[in-house]
């Protein structure tokens, strides 16, 4: 057999071991184990990478952010956060027509932005709102069905687990993927909403209504949201804004919502024994299958699987939206059956090589031309202030004597005086001056930018542009579809969460009302996962949406 | 004997959710240090207050050293000693709808099958772990920074792995049990939470 062969065919062997219920990191572990014993002919090799594989995979700093959100979803969740959002959003919205049930929405994307995990967010949700949806003559069944879908928010809105995940998974920054997760986010709450009110037009008998609440009401209820937007800012803005490391992020996060939770009274030394449990099992069971996930990635990249597969679908010449569209029915499948997490873990290593390889042209070189004549003008522009002023303080002395020296020299070629009695000269003429050329060349350069053309590497070069080559528009191209893939993923697994026979979420929220049958459940729901789908065919036609956020100049 | 392996396991799975409770508080530590250290440098507080800076910074008012480090030996502690939690309450992630209708018997026996696996891994995972220990305690590698020993990080997590050694040989003989006796001997597991 050869070493392709058995990486080919340990992903079936994988997935038997998985619906056997194999716990899916012990699944992925063995069928790694066993890989690599196979390709090696021995044990020596698996068994001697064990010796520093397990320590390295839990010691590593970027996946420490993830026991540190799962213990901040949990001090969020006893800080009273969740009813200071819900009562805010029922304020505002609780007259409407299924009122109650957007609030819980509402709500539920309010807490999504504390709190990492979508199952955390259902489960904190559902017992502040469940019952208040009852108590305004909500079905069980449609109650259920909101609160499984609100849930989901909790990683679709930043921070998100999984979001770290992938990031890890495919070396993308994870700032940036929390930045892009956000729209969609937004979107996908509206979109329940709009459901919502839709269901309740169609079943009127399903939902009542709650009185109307005077604005006063209304703006101290918003008001008592604070923390949850003091913590949101902190450790998202704080990641983006690069004050801190996503990580560092986390634990501000962790120790804020802790505060929080031990001034409102909801931290004892009973409920953080509590929360220390919770985090532990969600914890160990993440990182078990990280660990299988190293194990087994490292068996088949050692057997070239990803990249014959990635080279086998460009050699295809299928239109990258194709596959895009295949890959995403694949996990809409799957996440019917697995949890997001662990598909993540599984597919990403194998998917990413090929949508990678794959060109959606995001971004074109004219636009890549234009952006960096942009920025070659203004740096331009910038350094002939300094030229007048006498300093740059991007430069040594010495070098700015020189610059400044060759300029005048050059001014005096193109005769347009000296620097010190400079008159109105043109922006043209300044770039020319800076770069060593003529105006009529910086002119040139911007027409062709002007009709969308792309610049000559001799008129690149005359203008000062550097790094404007295939290289780099590949690795910004690259980057774009890593965060519009990240995106699309995430949703689509999350779709796998409220999608009957075993999303996680209906579960969680079922086992909290006994009273409504599954069945009732599943007939709410379907409407919010058709809801899903249609974001996510909006998505998939408008990469904007994802991307007009993420600069990639 | 069920509840007793459940007991450690919880205290266990407390120490490490103490570990990452210091951990995020050194971390919150080390970044106001940085911050502070960086507003002490800043040229507005060295021209107005030049000796309280200088005092200040000389009192190491900084990023505290090696937080990098401390986080990743940290977390691996924490991380190991999560596990026996996990399995003492069968917390793993796995796929129940292709087994759900099999016979009590066959049901038994697979899940014998699976815990006698994750015994026999996790014991390897822990010898091997002390193998890796006695490597780094060889090479005499330490870290970058601090300069602790390699070994160090892996003798805590030996903590842990140790643990989840055990209760996994436990859990997997009372399966052979209940296979042989043809009765369940634990109690139903809370299962995961995903």
């Amino acid at each position: 057999m050869t070493d392709l062969l058995i990486g080919a065919l340990s992903f079936p062997v994988l997935l038997c071991l998985i619906f056997l219920r194999v716990p899916i990191g012990l699944a992925m572990f063995t069928a790694g184990f066993a890989g690599l014993c196979l390709v090696n002919g021995s044990t020596l090799v698996a068994v001697a990478r064990l010796k520093s594989e397990t320590y390295t995979t839990f010691s590593s700093y970027s996946l420490s952010i993830i026991p540190m959100f799962l213990l901040m979803g949990h001090f969020a969740t006893l800080g009273g956060m969740s009813q200071a959002l819900f009562k805010a959003a029922e304020n505002w919205l609780g007259h409407r027509k299924g009122g109650v049930a957007m609030a819980a929405v509402g709500a539920c994307a309010g807490f999504g932005a504390i709190c990492g995990s979508s199952l955390a967010t259902a489960a904190t949700m559902s017992r502040v709102a469940l019952p208040e949806m009852k108590r305004y003559g909500y079905s069980g069944g449609f109650a259920s069905a909101t609160l499984a879908a609100g849930g989901t928010l909790g990683i679709l809105i930043p921070p998100s687990v999984v979001l770290v995940i992938y990031a890890i998974l495919t070396e993308q920054n994870i700032a940036k993927l929390f930045l892009a997760a956000f729209v969609p986010g937004i979107i996908a709450a509206l979109g329940y909403v709009i459901v919502i009110s839709i269901y309740v037009r169609l079943f009127p008998e399903s939902a009542g209504t709650r009185p109307r609440m005077p604005y006063i009401e209304r703006f101290k209820a918003v008001f008592d949201v604070w923390p949850v937007l003091v913590v949101f800012s902190l450790v998202v803005g704080g990641i983006y804004l690069g004050w801190f490391t996503p990580t560092e992020g986390a634990a501000v996060g962790a120790l804020g919502t802790g505060v929080i939770a031990l001034i409102a009274g909801g931290l004892t030394r009973e409920t953080l024994g509590e929360s220390f449990y919770v985090t532990a099992k969600s914890t160990a069971m993440i990182f078990f299958i990280v660990l299988g996930a190293a194990f087994y990635n490292g068996f088949l990249a050692l057997t070239q699987v990803p990249q014959e597969l990635a080279a086998w679908v460009v050699e295809q010449g299928l239109s990258p939206w194709i596959v895009l569209v295949l890959i995403l029915i694949f996990y809409l499948v799957l996440g019917c059956l697995m949890d997001s997490l662990s598909m993540i873990l599984l597919t990403v290593p194998i998917f990413w090589p090929i949508m990678m390889g794959l060109d959606f042209s995001f971004v074109t070189m004219a636009e890549l031309h234009s952006a960096k004549l942009d920025t070659a003008l203004s740096d331009a522009m910038v350094a002939w202030d300094g030229l007048l002023r006498g300093s740059i303080p991007s430069l040594s002395e010495a070098k700015f004597t020189k610059l400044f020296d060759e300029s005048t020299l050059h001014m005096a070629t193109l005769g347009l005086g000296t620097i010190a009695d400079a008159g109105a000269l043109t922006q043209d003429q300044i770039v020319a001056i800076v770069n060593k050329t003529t105006p009529e060349i910086v002119q040139e350069a911007t027409n062709v930018i002007a009709s969308g053309g792309e610049l000559s590497r001799e008129l690149l070069r005359e203008v000062g542009i550097r790094g404007a080559n295939e290289g780099a528009l590949s690795r910004i191209n690259v980057e774009q579809t890593a965060i519009w893939f990240g995106i699309l993923v995430l949703i689509v697994v999350e779709v796998g969460l409220i999608t009957p026979p075993v999303g996680m979420n209906l579960f969680i929220i079922n086992a909290m009302d006994r009273s409504t049958p599954m069945i009732e459940t599943y007939k709410a729901v379907i409407f919010f996962v058709v809801s899903d789908l249609f974001r996510v065919v909006l998505l998939v036609l408008f990469p904007a949406i994802t991307l007009f956020l993420i600069p990639w100049y | 004997m069920y509840s007793y392996f459940r007991k450690l396991s919880r205290a266990v799975a407390y120490l490490g959710g103490l570990m990452l409770t210091v951990l995020i508080v050194m971390t919150c530590i080390s970044i106001v240090g940085r911050s502070l250290n960086g507003i002490l440098h800043s040229d507005a507080v060295v021209a107005m207050a030049p000796v309280l800076s200088h005092w200040l910074l000389d009192l190491g008012i900084g990023p505290v050293n090696g937080d990098f480090e401390l986080v990743e030996a940290g977390v691996a502690f924490a991380i190991f000693a999560f596990l026996p939690l996990c399995q003492i309450t069968g917390g793993h992630a796995s796929v129940d709808i292709f087994t759900s209708r099999l016979s009590p018997r066959a049901d038994r026996i697979l899940q014998m099958l699976i815990d006698v696996l994750f015994a026999c891994v996790l014991v390897l995972v822990a010898m091997q772990l002390f193998g890796g220990m006695l490597s780094k305690l060889r090479s005499g590698q330490t870290s970058f920074q601090l300069e602790f020993p390699v070994w160090w990080g892996y003798a805590l997590c030996m903590f842990g792995a140790t643990m989840a050694a055990i209760v996994s040989v436990y859990i997997a003989v009372m399966r052979v049990f209940g296979v042989m006796q043809g009765v369940d001997q634990l109690p139903e597991m809370e299962g995961a939470d995903h």
